[in-house]
Order: structure tokens, then sequence, then C-alpha cells
């Protein structure tokens, strides 16, 4: 089991190690971007722009091999000069590189989760990612992330494009903006979303996963959008920022078309113009946050050759709100949203997902406890019911004969965060699940085989720069 | 580290000297410490620079000038890196590094303590 791991987390390595070469081609286009976007009196600083990123790909390297070693803290001198070179530096456009490893360590008393979690524990949790942003002019920004995630059978460790923005800045006075940003965008949804890739910015190894399903995260992350966004002070307590966008999403991936579909189906689903907004309300101080967002998603399923499934439309709408209130040393943090879920009248009449109509719920209570700087703690209780109208799961169970606890999930969480530097970070915590609610299909394809009671234990380290 | 810390905890907000601003309100000076508000009224970039989360300026400036705590501030940059929405600020070791920036940046934003602080930036006031 050790072996298979290890000989696993070398062709990662080696597959991520490409990965970093490929991107710097990406990287460098931007930082030429950036050479061209200088302010007059730089124009000697332009040789430099190659420079850099001979250096950054030197860096680089040592990431790869920083990894591969697994002794982190011996290598991180060198990764961590060359990462503070760079942002010391004043390169030409304003050029900023960010980047995040995180490794995880999944064990499941029944279940897969990730990867063969139930076995021996899983080192099947891999995230790794790459930013870099240049300012091209006072108002322009570009930006762009590559990420390679490792979680179970519905992803592969591939790298693909996370985000690719141009960002243009109309109006800009005080606290007072509006803007327009184009590309490949986050999408912006409750407090987590737009960067539940970065264990940084998580409160926890999982996000609350009755409302960011990590079987259908391809899906929820990101997607080819255009967006208007603004902010605007509420007289003098606080700030409200709101985005609004047309999204074509990205459902041309399998755990997410067994999420949607049930099951894996010989078709696939094609994306259509879809809508996604949220607006945040912050007081001064950040000690109270409120959101509200929304989604309007739809899909349509282009059935194969010989189907048994039609050409059937899908139509995903949640709304979410969300609730924080922050002090020195605790956060407290809910969020509530009512899914619908409804299928078009397509998909033949044989077919289960033909005229579904579905709302689910879900919230989630957290609080956090900073000690000091250093140790975090972590408590939340996270609540999925897949139909509010079966939230026992008994009338599923009845009319399909599939376990009645895979339509709910009740997650009471408990995890500690360690911040050995502000670079590096150690995370553990443990799960105790009632219901398999969010479990992916794809690594747990026979509901008889999962249980309703079960714990998951997970160690996550983490580096960025 | 050569820093020297007034008794009575005294700071300033310090620009580039060419920035046409010299005075701003609270709620702006927090906006471009959040990384939201990213040019002067003249259409010029600010670059913002901070000392190290657990330094203890960077925390008193975070808790007192802006009413936030530095945790908030740190969140907040990372929202707006890693959704490729905005910049980071740029992080410096030292007050003599702080200086060194602020002076010969274009268009800089830092602070200091009032003790090292010499003609070569120039003061904000914050209303």
């Amino acid at each position: 089991m050790k072996m298979l791991a290890y000989s696993k987390l070398s062709n990662y390595f080696i597959a991520s190690f490409k990965w970093i070469t490929r991107h710097s081609v990406l990287l460098f286009l931007i930082g030429c971007f950036s050479a061209q976007a200088q302010e007059p009196n730089q124009a000697q600083k332009e040789p430099k722009s190659i420079n850099t990123t001979t250096k950054w790909l030197q860096a680089s390297e040592t990431l790869a091999e920083v990894s591969e070693s697994g002794n982190v803290k011996k290598k991180s001198g060198i990764v961590d000069t060359a990462a503070k070179w760079l942002r010391s530096k004043e390169l030409p456009g304003d050029f900023q590189i960010h980047g995040f490893v995180g490794q995880s360590y999944i064990l499941t008393s029944d279940n897969d989760v990730f990867g063969n979690s139930d076995a021996g524990g899983s080192f099947g949790f891999t995230e790794a990612g790459m930013n870099a942003s240049a300012r091209l002019s006072p108002k322009l920004q570009l930006s762009s992330q590559m990420l390679s995630r490792r979680a179970g059978q519905g992803t592969t460790a591939t790298p693909r494009l996370d985000y690719a923005v141009l960002d243009y800045r109309v109006y800009s006075h005080e606290t007072n903006q509006f803007g327009i940003r184009v590309g490949r965008l986050k999408n912006p949804f409750g407090f987590y979303n737009d960067t539940r890739d970065v264990p940084f910015t998580r409160p926890s190894i999982m996000l609350p996963q009755s409302i960011y399903f990590d079987r259908t995260r391809n899906l929820g992350l990101s997607g080819d959008s255009v967006q208007v966004y603004g902010e605007a002070a509420v007289s003098n307590l606080g700030t409200v920022s709101t985005q609004f966008g047309v999204w074509w999403p990205i459902v041309h991936n399998r755990d997410t078309e067994v999420a949607v579909l049930g099951k894996p189906q010989p078709g696939h689903l094609t994306r259509e113009a879809s809508y996604i907004g949220r607006g945040v309300f912050e007081t001064n101080d950040k000690r109270i946050r409120l959101a509200v967002s929304g989604i309007w998603l739809n899909s349509d399923y282009n059935p194969a050759a010989n189907d048994p499934l039609g050409p059937g439309s899908f139509q995903f709408s949640p709304i979410y709100f969300s609730a924080q209130y922050n002090t020195e040393r605790w956060s407290l943090t809910s969020e509530y949203a009512l899914r619908h879920s409804k299928y078009g009248n397509n998909f033949g009449t044989s077919s289960p997902l033909n005229g579904l109509n579905v709302y689910g719920e879900s919230f989630y209570f957290q609080g956090e406890y900073r000690f000091t700087p250093k140790w975090e703690a972590i408590l939340r209780y996270d609540v999925l019911f897949t139909d509010r109208d079966d939230r026992h799961g008994k009338r599923y169970a009845a009319e399909t004969g599939g376990p009645a606890y895979s339509r709910f999930a009740k997650d009471i969480t408990v995890g500690l965060r360690w911040n050995i530097t502000p670079e590096f970070m150690l995370r553990a915590e443990y799960h105790r699940v009632d219901g398999t609610g969010w479990l992916s299909k794809l690594d747990n394809p026979v509901s008889k085989d999962t249980s309703q009671h079960w714990d998951l234990y997970a160690i996550q380290a983490s580096y960025r720069f | 580290m050569g820093i020297e810390v007034q008794a009575d905890n005294h700071f300033e907000i310090v620009t580039y000297p060419g920035v046409s601003e010299k005075e701003l309100s609270v709620n702006s000076l927090r906006s471009i410490f959040s990384m939201r508000l990213k040019t002067w009224s003249d259409g010029t970039k600010i670059r913002v620079f901070v000392l190290s989360d657990d330094d203890l300026l960077h925390q008193s400036f975070s808790k007192e000038r802006l009413n936030v705590f530095p945790y908030q501030l740190r969140s907040q940059w990372d929202r707006l890196v890693y959704s490729g929405t905005g910049q980071a600020p740029i992080k410096v070791n030292s007050a003599e590094e702080m200086l060194a920036k602020v002076a010969n940046t274009p268009g800089a934003i830092g602070y200091l303590w009032r003790t090292n602080i010499n003609e070569n930036v120039s003061v904000l006031q914050i209303k």
C-alpha cells in the first residue's frame, strides 16, 4: 500500500514538474506584457523581465524538488529567498507571482473520500497552484492561475486553467469603484467559493460540503464569464461590494455529470448561458459581514447514439445567505442555501430525472477561535438535505430502494490549525458524519457498500509564497 | 532589527514625495490597504508597502488607524490574490526597507514610526 502510494506520488510530481515548465510559457507571456506596461522612467529595467523568468524557473524547479523530497523545512530557505526576491523586486508592470502547495492524508472509517481512504488511509489529496498578475496600466489588470488537483476518481493531476482575468476599472473614487472583468473567472458565491482551492483561505481542510460540494467542484469553481463589479460606501457604516455576470459553466466533467445525472451516462452535458451574482455588506471594521449570492445555471443533456436518456434540460438555481461576525479571537460564520434543481421533460418518461423538481437545503454553523496568531481551533456543524421534502430520505428509499441515508449528511467537525511560519501551515481535523449525502458517486459507485455513520480524519501540510 | 519604538507609539502614513494627495479619509486609507482602491486621484498607480503580519508596527497600524484586525487584512489580500481580482501589497522586512521603498517608488504608500521618518518621504494627514 505504501509502495503504491509512493510511486503514485512520484508520478504526480513528475507530471507537476512538466506542468510548471509548461506554465512558464504563460507566465513568460504575462511577464512580457507587463514589460510593455512600464512607466517611462523605468525604461532601463526592460531586460530584467527575461532575467526574472529565468530566476523564477529556477525557483519553481526548487519548489518541485522540495515537494518531492518531502523535507520541506530544510529546503524552504531557497524557495523562500527566491519568493522574497520576486516579491521585493519592482518588476515592470507590477508583476507578481504567488503560489501554494498542499498535501493531505485522509483516513475514513468507511466510504471513500478523495481516493481509497477507508483501507489504511490515502495520500490522494494534493493541491498545487501558481498565479501571476500584472497591472498593464493603472486601470487594467491581467491575472492567471493554473491549478493541479488530485482528489480521487473525479480528478487527475493534470493542470488546468483555474482563472484568467482581464479586469478593467472603469471608475474609481475613494471608496467607490466600478469595473468589468472578462475571462475565466472564479464564481462569486458564498464566503469561500472564490478561493476554495487555496488551503490558506479555507477555514478547514475540507470546506463545508453541504454548500461547497467537492464532487461538483469543477462546475462550482470557475467559468467563462463576463462580470461587472462595483463597490460603494454605505453612509459611514460600511461598504457594499457586488458582482454580477453571465457565465458559461464547465459541465463537461465526469464527477459533475454523475452528480447531475445520477450515474454515468453515455452522453454529455453542454454549457448554456447562466447567471451569477453576489452582494456583500461589510462594516468598516469588518466585524460584521453579510452576503447574498445567487446562481441560475443552465445546461442541456446531449445524448449519445442509442442513448436511453433523451435530450433534457437542467436548471440549477441556488440562493445563498451568509453571515459572519469577527472579533480579535473569535469568528462565527453561518451560511444557508436553498438549492433548486429542475429537470426538463425531454429525458424520456422512463428516466427518474424526467420532470424532477427538487429543493435541497444546506446550512452550517462554524466557530473559529484564535488562541494565538499561530494556533487556531475550529468547530462546525454542517447539514445537508438533498430534498427538503424528504429530509430523512424515507420516501427516496421506498421509491428507489436506495439507502435513505444517502439523501442527507450531518457533519460535526473539529479541527486545529498551526501557522508554523506565515508560509507554512499544518492542519488536522476530525469529522463525525451521519449520512452520505455529499459523497462522490465516482469514488463510491455502489451505495450498498457505503455506511451511514462514519468518521473522517485528515491532516494537511501547506506551503505558500 | 534597528527599529526604534517610540514610547507613545506614534506612527505616520508616508507616501512617495511625488504623490499629489496630502490628506485622506480613514475610509479611503482602509480601501487602499485593503487593495481595493488602486489609483490616486490623478489616475496613477498606488503601490502599497507593508511590514510582516506579526510586526508590532503593522499590528498597531491595522488596529489603531484602520480599525481592522491584521488577520482580516490578510484574509482580504488572500481573497483578491487567489481569485485574480487584485494584488497583494509588497512586503518589506524592516523600517529601513520601508523608508527606502516609499522614498523611491512612484505612487508608494506605507507606514513608519515617527522616529524613522525623514525628509525623503511625505507624511499623509488622515482626516
